[in-house]
């Protein structure tokens, strides 16, 4: 891939330059005493404009005549004397690590596959934050790379509705980083568990295009979060959410880089990600925004797969199973190309009037809106910007101002949190490979076998 | 007042500040500055090959550059701390590691092994590195493990000396968009004015002035273009064309006027160290200060 630099000039570019260098030589000779008479021309001009300046003025007389209209003196010729407005660019500096002994730490909020989070008050300020301790396993390969990103995306994301990484902060040993971050009372997985009704619908919009305006940032700035889920979105009693842990998120770019498949945690993860694509655009995200959508209308997470094969058939039994028509380019993915679908378990219901079976209480837009954000295919999922201007934020009833947004007593805030058992973010390593070596046992036979597994593999028929 | 964008952060870098500029901890410690700014330059330089033997690209290259420059302005590294050749290596892993192509420990412990191997001076560092086979060159496992651990010490210092703040734009791709929209791209000598323009690019890396601390990436390459297109005789566009690109006059003649230094600065600085060993280590850097007392009559 990177054999030779970019920059390198070899034979080949050696031959073809000095090809070219004959043609421009000749145009050139064509066209450099029309060249002259033109200068010539303007000079002649030039000095008429100007009384009093010599053909060869102030400056090199080896230079083109034409460049000396940079000279202020153009300007004045033309009319812009007023100074012009330039963009300043301020993206900060840098200096050392603080020391965290300047936070005085209060109660552990949670452990999570990137670290240990706690409440802690900052001692100066008295105000209160979000203090992860960084978990640094697999020290051979020096400072995890998955922290460096969370840290260097969030660093980067500066927005409402995405939580704000205030520094990093350091122990006396080298291996003890904090990320200082803003302190929200509660995360939405969390919170629904103890509520007895979920949101109301116009709360519920409130929270979406909240959340969807921080998407919208991210993919904006070119930055996948890969791994959206209800758990990774804290609230606070100002009727607020900020997307936070950023442990898988990534740059990329377009066309987008090789990434890999194992990211977002199972039931929150995309059909192209579950069928193995490396190349994987921001419409992952989307799904994640998708589910979460429907999680957030019945509390209940919506896919819920024990392994990725079951959750690619939960997705297919509730959306039905891809087509040619829906989804042109499916079999060419790696684990879908030998794959046997299973029958549409109901072959006359399209995606939409499944979902808005499911979801009795969604409005039309609604339900149209959550169709869009499950869509199979990538290609025709909404992205976050098209989301922002569905028409299901406009219908009745309207999303809730944040004032009015209802408020919750805080877990995080002093007691330890119960955990529900819930799937973690994957783990890195090995992705799922289709094995060549295959029985006929049935595409879905022997799953046992496959459950220990990073990924999944499918059986060639 | 002008308008000032915060977060551009594809286009726009960290600056260091008048006060980061003005102190530097290794004057602090008693180095001598002509001393300092021949360390830097060595260690730029030696970034520069090293990047090349491990073949990363050159936008991947300047970025650890500019990491190995910033690592000695401030509240950072001093040269009687921290060795030229550490740092830089150190430098080329934490940039590729955040970049699409990490390098393992062992490529850079390797590489760096040869360097220090095959290349004693300075001066031999010329050209003659990208002919080496990096592969050719290995360590024993107790060298390799050794110089492993040293390199995560000193990437989790680096870290820590900067606030984790790792962030580099490079001007490259600025440069060749600015060629584009100026129209010189595609047109007779479009390219040489193209490769002229990171000619000067690559170059600044290594400028004592520190152009890439101390200007925005927009600036550079505004600078650049203007340098290559003069100098091949290619016309840009009458008036003050380097204001669409948010450069003033001032600016511009200030970093033309840096970038055309390099050469004397490189050129001087090869004569100076033609027949000597540049210090890459602590102990060594002390022996040149300690070399230089004796000399200056103060022992």
């Amino acid at each position: 891939m990177t054999g030779k630099s970019r920059w390198t000039d070899d034979k080949d570019d050696a031959v073809v330059a000095a090809q070219r260098k004959k043609e421009r030589e000749e145009k050139k000779r064509a066209k450099a005493e029309k060249q002259r008479r033109i200068e010539e021309a303007q000079l002649r001009h030039q000095n008429e404009a100007r009384p009093g300046s010599t053909p060869n003025g102030h400056e090199d007389s080896d230079r083109p005549a034409k460049r000396r209209k940079v000279t202020p003196g153009a300007d004045e010729q033309h009319g812009e004397s007023q100074p012009r407005e330039l963009l300043r660019f301020d993206a900060s500096g840098w200096g050392p690590c603080r020391h965290v002994d300047n936070f005085e730490r209060l109660n552990h909020i949670e452990e999570g596959s990137y670290g240990w989070v706690s409440r802690a008050r900052e001692t100066a300020t008295g105000e209160i934050v979000a203090l992860k301790k960084l978990k640094m396993d697999n020290l051979n390969d020096g400072f995890p790379i998955t922290a460096m990103r969370e840290i260097q995306t969030l660093m980067q994301a500066s927005h409402l509705h995405i939580v704000e990484l205030r520094e990093i902060v350091v122990g006396t040993s080298l291996n003890d980083v904090f990320m200082v971050m803003e302190f929200l009372e509660h995360d939405l997985k969390t919170l629904q568990e103890d509520m007895s009704e979920p949101f109301a619908p116009s709360e519920l919009k409130t929270i979406l295009l909240q959340l969807t305006s921080a998407v919208a940032y991210l993919h904006f700035h070119w930055i996948l979060h890969r791994d959206l889920k209800t758990s990774n979105i804290l609230m606070n009693n100002r009727g607020e959410i900020k997307v936070a842990d950023f442990g898988m998120a990534r740059f990329t770019g377009d066309p987008p880089p090789a990434l890999t498949q194992l990211v977002v945690t199972l039931w929150y993860r995309a059909p192209e990600l579950l069928l193995g694509t490396t190349t994987y655009d921001s419409a992952i995200d989307m799904w994640s925004l998708g589910c979460i959508f429907a999680e957030l209308l019945t509390k209940e997470p919506l896919f819920q797969g024990s392994r990725e094969l079951d959750q690619l058939l939960k997705i297919f039994d509730l959306l039905g199973p891809p087509t040619t028509e829906s989804w042109p380019t499916f079999r060419r993915l790696p684990n879908a190309r030998a794959m046997k679908l299973p029958p549409s378990p109901s072959p006359h219901l399209s995606p939409q009037q499944s979902l808005r079976r499911k979801f009795p209480i969604l409005t039309g837009s609604g339900v149209s809106l959550l169709a869009s954000l499950l869509s199979l295919n990538p290609e025709h999922r909404l992205t976050a910007e098209e989301t922002l201007q569905h028409e299901y934020f406009r219908d009745e009833p309207r999303p809730k101002s944040k004032s009015m947004m209802p408020t919750f007593p805080s877990k995080a805030g002093q007691e330890r949190r119960r955990r529900r058992a819930s799937p973690n973010a994957p783990q890195r390593g090995d992705a799922p490979k289709i094995d060549g070596n295959m029985d006929s046992g049935g595409i879905f036979g022997r799953r046992e076998d496959i459950e220990g597994g990073a990924g999944f593999q499918l059986k060639m028929g | 007042m002008a308008p000032i964008i915060t977060g551009l952060s594809h286009l726009a870098n960290p600056l260091a500040t008048p006060e980061q500029l003005a102190t530097s901890p290794s004057q602090l410690d008693g180095v001598p500055s002509d001393l300092e700014v021949s360390l830097r330059y060595a260690g730029a330089r030696l970034t520069q090959i090293a990047g090349i033997l491990l073949r990363l690209p050159q936008d991947i290259v300047a970025q650890a550059v500019v990491i190995f420059t910033r690592f000695w302005v401030g509240e950072s590294g001093s040269l009687l701390e921290f060795g030229i050749k550490d740092v830089s290596a150190a430098s080329v892993y934490l940039v590729a590691k955040n970049s699409p192509l990490p390098k393992s420990p062992r490529s850079i412990v390797n590489v760096y092994a040869l360097l220090e191997a095959k290349l004693p001076s300075l001066g031999e560092l010329h050209g003659e590195a990208m002919d080496y086979d990096p592969d050719s060159h290995y360590v024993s496992e107790g060298t390799y493990q050794a110089s492993r651990s040293l390199l995560m010490k000193i990437e989790a210092q680096m870290l820590r000396k900067f606030g984790f703040q790792t962030h580099v734009a490079t001007p490259y791709a600025l440069c060749i968009n600015y060629l584009q929209a100026l129209d010189v791209i595609g047109r007779p000598k479009g390219e040489d004015v193209a490769a002229r323009s990171f000619a000067y690019l690559n170059t600044s890396l290594l400028n004592p002035q520190l152009p890439y601390l101390t200007n925005q990436p927009s600036s550079l390459a505004t600078a650049s273009v203007y340098l290559a297109a003069r100098e091949l005789e290619v016309k840009l566009p009458g008036g003050e064309w380097w204001e669409v690109f948010d450069v003033d006059r001032e600016e511009l003649g200030f970093l033309v006027v840096g970038m055309l230094s390099t050469e004397g600065f490189i050129l001087d600085e090869q004569k100076k160290w033609e027949r000597r060993k540049i210090p890459m280590t602590v102990a060594e850097v002390e022996d040149e200060i300690d070399r230089r007392r004796i000399l200056n009559g103060e022992d």
